[in-house]
This record gives C-alpha cells, structure tokens and sequence, in this order.
C-alpha cells in the first residue's frame, strides 16, 4: 500500500469527471422515464382497468424476473434491429433500464397509493370529484410525499446499477476508470477510488432518504 | 427487420448443452452464495438489534459499506484488488492455483453483498415483533441468546419468508453479474451463442424463459412454504 | 422479599423514576396505582431488571439486582412476571408455551414439564384449550395462559404490569378472579393496575405514584379511607367515579 499513486487519479480527473456525467445522465433519464411509466402502469393496476391491469401485472412480474444484464443484452441487440441502422450504445441502454426501472418503480408506486387510507378517496368523491379528479388533486399527490424516501431509495439502486453497462462497453465511471486501469497497470488505485466515489455518494444519498423517512414519519 | 429465423437452433447439438450447462453454473452460484449470505445476515441482523451497542455499530457499519458499493465494483475488488493486498504467497494462491477463481470469487462477493441485504431484513423482522416479546423471553429467565433462538427468531423468519424469498431471487438473478470475470453462467451462455450463430433473438428467448420459469417456481415452493409455517390463527397480511 | 432503596432513572435527561423507595413483604400483596406516565411500569419492570436504573438499589429475595455479578436470568426464572399484552410466544402452541421456560431455563425434563403445564391450565381454567395457538384464544384466556407460564417457573413471587387495560370488559374478571386466588394462597405480588375492586378486596398496601415519585406508600385501609396527598385524592375520585 506504501506505493499507493494518487497523481493516476489525479491526472485523469477530466476522463473521470466525463464518465461520471454519462453515468449521471443515464440516471437521472431512467429515473424519470421509470416514474412516468411506472406511475401509469401503478394506476392501471389500482383501477383494475379490464385486459390492461392484466398485462402491467404480467410486465411488471416479468421484468422483475430477468436478471438486468440480459434485458441490456436484448435491448442491445434488438434496437438497431427493430430500427434498422446502428445506433449508439447509450439510447438502447437507456431503453433498457427505462423499462426495467419501470415495474420496479411501479410496484413502489402502487404500495404508495394503497397507503393513502380509503376514507381519502370516499371524502373526495363525496365532494362531486371525478375519478381522475381525486387521483390528481387528492390522491398522487399525499402518495408520492409519502414515497420520497423510497424513491429516492431506489434512484440510488438506479445510479448503482448503471455501473453494469459495463457489459456493453458504455464508457460509464466504472469503464472510464478501468480503461485508466488497464492502460497504466494501476487496478488497485483506480477501483479503490471508483469503490470511494460510489460510496460516498451512496452513502450521502441513503443518509438523505432517512433523514426524509424521519422528518415525514413525524 | 431483416432476420433469418432458427428455433431449431436451440435444441441442436452443443447449444442446447452450453444452455443447461450455463443454468448449472446460475444455480450453483445463486445457492452457495446464498447460504453465505443467509448466514452471515442472520448473524448481522442479530447484531444490529442486540443490546450491546458494539455489536449493532459492527452490524450498521458492515451494511452500509456493501450496499452503498455498486455490486460489480465490489466484484471487480474482490477478484483484481484483494489478490494484491495479501501477503505474496497468499495472493499468488487466490490468484492462480484456487480451484475455481471466477465462481469462487462470484459466491463470495454476491454472498458478502446480499448479506447486508439479508440483516436488514432479519432486523425488520425482528423489529416487527417488538420489545414486549423480548421482556416476555427474558422475564421468565431465558438468556439473552435462548430469547434470539427460541422467541425472536422463528417469527422472526416466518414474517419475512417473502421478502427472503425475494432476496434469493436476487442472488439468482445477479449472479448473472459472474461473466464480467469470465464465468460461463447462464447469460453469458446465451451471449455466445449469440456470437457463434447470430441467432440472438432465439438465444435471448431462451434464456428469459428459463429466468422467468426458475422465479416463478421458487415463488411457488415460497407460497407453499408460508402456507406449511402459518400459525393458526394469525392474520394472513396480502402481499 | 421486595426491597427498593431511593431508585431513580433518567431517559437521557427526562427523569421516569426519582429517589422510589418501597417494598413487599413475603405473602405481601401491594397495588402500584398512579396516571399515566407516572413512572409505575417502569418501576415494576425495575424489579427484574428488565429497566435498569441508574441510582438506588434494589434487592430481590436478597440478590442485588442492579449488582453487574447477579446471574439476572437466574434471578428472573425465580419471579413470574404478566404484561399488559399479553406477550404470549405466538408462534407455539399454548402447552408450549407454559413448557418453554421450565425445560430450557430450569432443565425440567418434557414430560414433568407436560405434567406441570396440564395443572396450572387447569388451574386458570384453560385445560381444554391446551392445543391452541394464542392468536386463537381471547384476550382474557391469553392473559390467563401468561400467568401459568409465569407460575409454571414456582416463582417466590409474581408481578403483575397492568393485567387487565388491555382487556374487554368482559374477561376483566376472568382474569382478577385467578388472580385473587393466586393472592388467598398466600402468593407474593406486586401489581400495577386501574382495579381498584381488586386492590380493596386483597391488596396489603397501596403504593401511588405521580410523576416518577412514590407520593403515597400505605395500608389498604389508610389509602381508601383518607388518602394524604391532594394527588392520590384527585386520582381516586377520578377512578372511582365511574
């Protein structure tokens, strides 16, 4: 450890510093993309919507059941297919979290809605407001307050997930800071600082949701 | 789309064999590091709720280490890193002569990661059955270890049967993350016969259906384990 | 038996308990009564270490029990103790539970133990119920299983942590029945309860507490006739008259 080469870490830090914000981009973009479908997807299932509650139920159990590695795979395989021209790495990536995150995000959405209590939903129709309405103005808004440290939760899953595209070669953090690695011969320096660099803003983030999870609980 | 269409591919000779050969190292992999990781988080989770404040501060600190590190970072230490800080001998020993360096590695980084996961499900459950069943234990002069053994743990694993279940399905599913060090599992079976005969489409199939076959049957042995541990009596809370 | 000297505990700096000083005589039943929030389970709880206390001493049958050598399990398998809920094992059958203590902490063998369990359940009334899980029984007849566990470890004496507030009105009696029974035998008890009908009926003294404080410690009769203290007088009227 005595010869532990900060300067490594240093010298690249504008390579590093660009891998990071692919990293954050494509978290911040799955994030969002995962909220919107999984909100739709939540409220389909709560309304018990004939056909369709079945098919979000079968979506979101069939993509919790795959591994997240293969849907990269098959996004990446299948989106310039589909389009049929190449196209970059990044886009079938974000595809494929997007609808990964989604049945995820749509389960955690949905245990927020069930949380908002019955009498909330009775009070609002009685006052002549559509079903639309109360889901709007009464209903969603106490149920994502109520969820902000979950989501948040699961955005730092998100962010530490993304370190698989590694498995398609996306120069993220992680691939960025191992190509220095194996260009320089310097595996220890660089994964103990990747290692640093996620958990430190992991571990902010989950101090952060707790904090949240207090504040809201009293 | 232009795509020549094969299912046939994957019943021929070798591919179908690379398929159960791949499934044989996900299930491998999936159940040795789970019984780690049960282990050591059933331990963790003890330590989080005991009395004694050292062991709970072992207990938050171990669990916000592995789950605030990204999962393949944690392998990539494990299997680059580790090796170099040992002492030469030992680290030549991980490095080279260990049976098995890529799975091996794999069920001890997934094993060790899941752990953290696993404790903070125990402590919820152990939480859950509050500190009246604790004083109940201690007052008729159970120790501090016969209360952990003969009052908080068995309900303790009974209310989390689900949630255990889906930690271990985790474990399989992640285990996945093992080709990034060379592991020839079931995804990464399932890439090369991508690479070798271009038919992705059916490749990819195959092994979602395989995934999702797997979940829902542990899903189904865990439904019938709840219902063979139920106590009489107890409300069934809906899933 | 019961020996409490100037005990006091603070919840980081909110005091619960301040400078108590009491006790019960062997065969000696005493009522804790007091408000809400007046320190009288903690107090109780006190008796068998299951809150430590910071200052003061109390002695159980003439162990130290805040003394850090004092086997507290050891101690704790010799005093029953019922809570307010219950607090019954869920997870096994009631036998079971009225078993568990006497095998695995005094090393009864099984079918002694069986033997024991079967009397005491009879004893509080509920030997036909002896294959059920305690989610399948009343409040009444949970609270009455609890204190054959407790009996179950031939304790030296009883304690009690309000009994009866978790109950419908209509198992209270059940419940107070087996336990003056418990008290025409001769059985040490300390009890902490609203019942006021019990602590006249059988209670040697009466203890009131109010806010952390031992405010009144005196004979049945002395308490119910002129209570000293405004407080106890207040709290009394405020009982009794419903």
């Amino acid at each position: 450890m005595g010869d532990f080469d900060f300067a490594i870490i240093y010298n690249n830090i504008p390579f590093l510093f660009e891998g990071m914000k692919t990293t954050l981009l494509l978290t911040v973009a799955a994030v969002i993309g995962g909220i919107v479908i999984g909100t739709v997807l939540a409220i389909i299932r709560i309304a018990n919507v004939p056909i369709l509650a079945w098919i979000a139920a079968a979506y979101v159990n069939f993509f919790r059941s795959l591994p997240l590695i293969l849907v990269i795979f098959w996004l990446y395989f299948l989106v310039p297919l589909v389009l049929g021209r190449p196209v970059g790495a990044f886009s079938s990536v974000l595809i494929a979290f997007v609808l990964f995150e989604a049945a995820y995000y749509s389960e955690i959405i949905r245990a927020g809605i069930a949380s908002v209590s019955s009498g909330q939903v009775a009070a609002a129709r009685a006052i002549g407001m559509t079903y639309t309405q109360c889901m709007r103005f009464i209903v969603l808004p106490q149920a994502f307050k109520a969820m902000i440290p979950v989501l948040l939760t699961q955005a730092i899953i998100l962010f530490q997930d993304t370190s698989l595209v590694y498995v398609v070669g996306l120069k993220d953090f992680l691939v960025s800071a191992e190509l220095i690695a194996n260009r320089d011969q310097k595996l220890i320096e660089m994964f103990m600082f990747v290692a640093v660099v996620y958990f430190t803003i992991c571990f902010a983030g989950s101090l952060l949701s707790s904090h949240l999870q207090r504040k809201l609980s009293t | 789309m232009q795509y020549n269409w094969d299912w046939g591919i994957l019943f021929r000779d070798p591919y179908i064999w690379w398929l159960v050969d791949g499934l044989k190292w996900t299930l491998m992999i999936a159940m040795c590091a789970w019984v780690l990781a049960f282990v050591l988080g059933s331990a963790l989770g003890i330590m989080r709720t005991s009395i004694n404040p050292y062991l709970r501060l072992i207990g938050t600190t171990y669990v916000e280490i592995f789950r605030n590190i990204p999962l393949l970072v944690q392998l990539f230490l494990w299997y680059f890193v580790f090796p170099e800080l040992l002492p030469e001998e030992a680290g030549r020993w991980v490095k080279r002569e260990m049976p098995l360096p890529g799975f091996t590695t794999t069920v001890w980084a997934l094993g060790l990661y899941t752990a953290s996961r696993v404790c903070e499900q125990v402590r919820s459950g152990i939480d859950a059955i509050g500190i009246g069943q604790r004083n109940a234990g201690r007052a008729i002069g159970l120790s501090e270890a016969k209360v952990y053994i003969h009052v908080l743990l068995p309900n303790a694993y009974r209310i989390i049967i689900a949630p255990l279940t889906s930690e271990f399905l985790t474990i399989f599913k992640n285990s996945s993350l093992a080709l990034t060090i060379g592991v020839i599992e079931l995804t990464s079976m399932t890439r090369q016969i991508e690479e070798y005969t271009f038919q992705g489409f059916e490749a990819f199939t195959a092994a979602t259906i395989i995934y999702s076959l797997v979940t829902f049957t542990v899903m189904g042995f865990m439904l019938h384990l709840e219902k063979r541990l139920h106590v009489p009596g107890r409300i069934v809370v809906e899933k | 038996m019961i020996h409490l000297k100037n005990v006091s505990k603070w919840y980081d700096s909110f005091q619960v308990l301040d400078n108590c000083s009491t006790s019960v005589s062997k065969g000696e039943v005493v009522v804790v009564c007091g408000p809400s929030g007046s320190g009288k389970s903690t107090l109780i709880k006190a008796v068998n270490g299951l809150e430590p206390v910071q200052k003061g001493e109390i002695t159980v049958d003439g162990m130290v029990v805040s003394d850090k050598k004092t086997n507290l399990n050891h101690l704790r398998a010799r005093i029953g103790m019922v809570f307010q809920n219950f607090e019954l094992f869920p997870h096994m059958s009631v036998l079971e539970n009225v078993k568990l203590g006497q095998i695995k902490v005094l090393g009864r063998a099984d079918d002694a133990s069986e033997v024991k369990a079967k009397a005491l359940l009879d004893r509080v009334g509920l030997a036909d119920h002896a294959n059920k899980f305690p989610s399948q029984l009343s409040g009444g007849q949970q609270q009455r299983v609890a204190i054959a566990r407790g009996l179950a470890m031939d304790p030296i004496a009883m304690l009690f942590d309000e009994p009866t507030s978790a109950l419908d009105p209509e198992m209270i009696n059940d419940v107070l029945d087996v336990m003056v029974e418990l008290a025409h035998d001769g059985m040490t008890m300390m009890v902490v309860t609203h019942e006021m009908g019990f602590a006249k009926k059988v209670a040697d003294r009466v203890v009131f507490m109010d806010e952390g404080k031992i405010v009144e410690d005196a004979k049945k009769d002395d308490f119910f006739g002129s209570p000293r203290s405004d407080r106890a007088q207040l709290f009394l009227s405020k009982i009794l008259s419903h």
